[in-house]
């Protein structure tokens, strides 16, 4: 034990500087560009990632009318790509652009690796309670607590030497996977935000209860280096708000919400 | 050298030499500390071990048969999106994690006040676990993944529901993690995240 701890601060020293490197504190925007340097004009094209929620044999909330969660989001996620391409400077990238399973990590992964600077996870939502009805728009809840951070220093610390060493090919293995735990984290400001717009726009257009913007741990947020949020555009487990679900119309009015909520917070960061 | 050795005794240069003796004094002296130093460490390791394995089996203390206790199990209203708090009566266990195993089956068998359970019906507690430092780890059977097909909101409810109910009823518990037949998950059905534990959140539960 003692002999090991007087690696610690050079070991720990190493993390921290790759931490800092490879996971930027609140940056401008160009989230997935982190650790590039800094083009101060350079006129880039824009990604934002679109993730149709669930997929294959992952159903998602069922309706009762038959109505699937992953058929609605994937519709949704179609409407609002096309939707941004007609209209915006950007390159969509979808995580499925089919029925198909696509694991939750592997998602910001995607979005990850085309160095995305947003990503919206869509979602329909589903409860045990008949009446519960409405759309709200989630961010993850912050980050690690300080037990899981100790734990994650500790091995970082005891793998120092290791990390060091293939610090250049951190496309796989450990490393990255702890990065990604934490990249969300320092975008939680920028997607409460983005979280805040896209609900407004889904509280006009939409008429459905307006149940806010809320914070909880989705999976499918935790490794996303860039703002992210998850839209729950009403309750396909409520029958009335399921039949509207399943219309084109609607599923088009739940695409511009977002593309209006989306131009907005492009207003805030140009 | 060997040439100039003709005749006379050529002079010992012993510098070379004694740089070497001292350089394998230093290296013996590293070997030995590295050695005896690493028994060292192995010894006080296997130590540590042991001392984290004597409390372990904690001393049964031997419960009256017939003690019960009242926990307080969290379900879903139809009214609003909140938990509400219903009371139970368990009958006593031996150590935290065995009531914890009750009142978690107490809340699969549903509200016998007209609430919503929030796990299927057919959801298995096959064991509750907690650690000294505070985290329950609750192993349910594979039927709480496949029984339900989840919405965000129906997810939330189910683990927070474990998450409160066990962090309200049991001092011992500061935080909850879900297993699913012994094993981690990602999520439940796709959306909240298990490779966390949970704190509890009681800004869900009704006043």
């Amino acid at each position: 034990m003692d002999r090991k701890r007087r690696g610690v601060p050079a070991a720990s020293l190493a993390a921290l500087l790759l931490l800092a490197g490879l996971v930027p504190g609140p940056p401008a925007r160009a989230c997935g560009a982190a650790g590039a340097p800094p083009w101060p004009e350079a006129k880039k094209l824009r990604t934002v990632v679109i993730d149709p929620g669930h997929g294959g044999m992952e159903l998602g909330a069922k309706g009762k009318l038959g109505h699937l969660e992953k058929d609605i989001t994937l519709s949704v996620a179609l409407k609002l790509k096309a939707l941004i391409e007609r209209n915006m400077a950007f390159r969509v990238v979808l995580t499925r652009d089919k029925d198909v399973d696509v694991p939750v990590e592997s998602r910001a992964a995607v979005a990850n690796n085309v160095k995305a600077d947003l990503f919206i996870s869509i979602h329909t939502n589903g409860s045990r309670q008949k009446a519960a009805e409405g759309s709200e728009t989630f961010f993850l809840s912050s980050g690690p607590t300080p037990d899981e951070e100790t734990r994650r220093l500790a091995y970082l610390e005891n793998n120092g030497s290791r990390i060091e060493e293939h610090a250049d090919r951190t496309s796989e293995g450990d490393v990255k996977m702890i990065l990604w735990d934490m990249a969300q984290t320092a975008y939680i400001r920028q997607s409460s935000q983005l979280a805040d717009l896209i609900q407004a726009e889904l509280n006009a257009l939409l008429g459905t209860r307006n149940r806010g913007i809320k914070q909880a741990p989705f999976k499918v947020l935790t490794g996303v280096a860039c703002p992210a949020v998850l839209v729950e555009a009403a309750f396909i487990s409520n029958p009335a708000e399921e039949k509207r679900l399943a219309t084109d119309e609607f599923q088009a009015s739940v695409a511009e919400a977002i593309y209006r909520g989306l131009s907005k917070y492009l207003q805030l960061y140009p | 050298m060997a040439k100039e050795t003709n005749g006379k005794t050529p002079k010992r240069n012993w510098g070379p030499a004694l740089v070497l003796a001292g350089l394998l004094v230093v290296l013996a002296v590293l070997a030995i500390v590295f050695f005896t130093g690493g028994e060292r460490e192995k010894v006080r390791r296997r130590a540590e071990v042991a001392e984290a394995k004597a409390p372990a089996p904690a001393p049964p203390q031997a419960a009256e048969p017939s003690a019960r206790r009242t926990v307080t199990l969290y379900f879903l209203s139809d009214d609003d999106d909140l938990l509400h708090g219903e009371s139970r009566e368990i009958a006593a266990g031996r150590s935290a994690a065995e009531e914890a195993e009750r009142a978690l089956a107490e809340l699969v068998k549903g509200s016998t006040a007209g609430l919503v359970s929030p796990l299927p019906p057919e959801t298995r507690v096959r064991q509750v676990f907690i650690t000294k430092e505070g985290t329950a780890y609750v192993d349910f059977g594979r039927e709480i993944m496949e029984k339900f097909s989840y919405g965000s909101a129906s997810e939330l409810a189910a683990v927070y529901a474990v998450v409160d109910t066990l962090a309200a009823n049991f001092k011992a518990v500061k935080k909850v993690a879900i297993l699913v037949e012994g094993a981690e998950k990602e999520t439940l059905g796709g959306h909240i995240d298990l490779t966390q534990a949970f704190a509890p959140d009681y800004s869900i539960v009704a006043k």
